[in-house]
């Protein structure tokens, strides 16, 4: 990305109280990133559920029940969508000149976008799906694309370090 | 401490300290496999709490192998990057709590799938469940200090 394009935004944000408080308080980072990989591990253990029972490994697993772990996986992403804005306003011109951090937002909208066809394409008719029913192929192909998303997506933000120049 | 400074000294300690992408592809992996072991440790533990009620444990039983994985994932990924600096970790009180709380973590989990299957006392095994979740939140903060620590 130009350094002309995000440099406004990334004076802002740098300038906010939250990126101040972000780099004055010494615990204030670690703390953040504790509570996004907290955030990760119940939005990706929610995905599971949901996506091993829409793929048929798990299709014993009742299918509404699975559904259920969607709130929970919306409130895990809010809070690293939180998490995950602090540390860029801990530090912006780290961040959106990085390769790994730009993958990694493409591949998070992907992943909306995907979730977005899950709900409003295929949610209605897998909540009629009983006990060992087998979803229909379109349904499994979203789950699969969910799953291998969201593994490149924990891959490219573990990346952020590594990738700076 | 012989041992130890024989594993930093190995090829593998080398590699992990020296290869530009071995350490970053190895803790890469390593985050993956803690999503998917403490992402099946708390679906399960939040379903034996009262969560998704619905969903039968046994059919679960499928959903633990998937966290079996992540855990061998992270077993394997854990003692490569140990290999790093192990004459460092090893003293480190944050990682002897993280290793600590990893087992317990892990009997617990055991325990809450054993009360489930026999059908014990509901009240102690949601206790253990409740136990067993911080037992792996534990883990993974003291994992994230030992970058700070």
């Amino acid at each position: 990305m130009d350094y002309e394009t995000y440099e406004p935004l990334a004076t802002w944000l740098e300038a906010t109280w939250l990126g101040e408080q972000m780099r004055n308080i010494f615990w204030l980072f670690p703390m953040m990133e504790t509570i996004h990989f907290i955030g990760l591990t119940f939005l990706f253990g929610s995905l599971l559920v949901i996506d091993v029972r829409v793929l048929g490994y798990g299709r014993f697993i009742n299918m509404n029940a699975a559904l259920k772990f969607i709130p929970v996986a919306i409130i895990a992403f809010a809070v690293n969508l939180l998490t995950g804005i602090a540390f860029l306003c801990a530090n912006p011109f780290r961040y959106f000149p990085n390769i790994a951090f730009q993958w990694k937002m493409g591949l998070i909208v992907i992943a909306g976008l995907n979730a977005l066809w899950f709900w409003f394409g295929e949610h209605k008719e897998l909540q009629a799906l009983a006990d060992g029913e087998d979803a229909e192929f379109r349904a499994k192909v979203i789950a699969f694309i969910s799953i291998a998303i969201w593994i490149a997506v924990i891959v490219f933000g573990r990346m952020i370090p590594y990738v700076e120049y | 401490m012989g041992f130890l400074i024989w594993l930093e000294e190995s090829p593998l300690g080398i590699f992990i300290r020296e290869s530009l992408w071995g350490y970053p592809i190895v803790l890469s992996s390593h985050a993956v496999g803690m999503a998917t072991v403490m992402g099946v440790v708390i679906a399960l533990n939040l379903r034996v709490l009262g969560y998704a009620k619905n969903i039968s444990i046994l059919a679960f039983d499928k959903l633990f192998i998937i966290g079996w994985v992540g855990f061998l994932i992270n077993l394997v990924s854990g003692l490569i990057l140990f290999c790093n600096t192990p004459t460092t970790y090893f003293f480190q009180g944050s990682f002897q709590l993280k290793i600590g709380s990893i087992v317990v973590g892990g009997i617990l989990m055991k325990v809450v799938m054993n009360g489930v299957r026999s059908g014990a006392g509901e009240g102690l095994t949601k206790l253990y469940s409740a136990a067993c979740i911080a037992c792996w939140f534990v883990a993974m903060i003291t994992g994230r200090l030992m970058a700070y620590l």
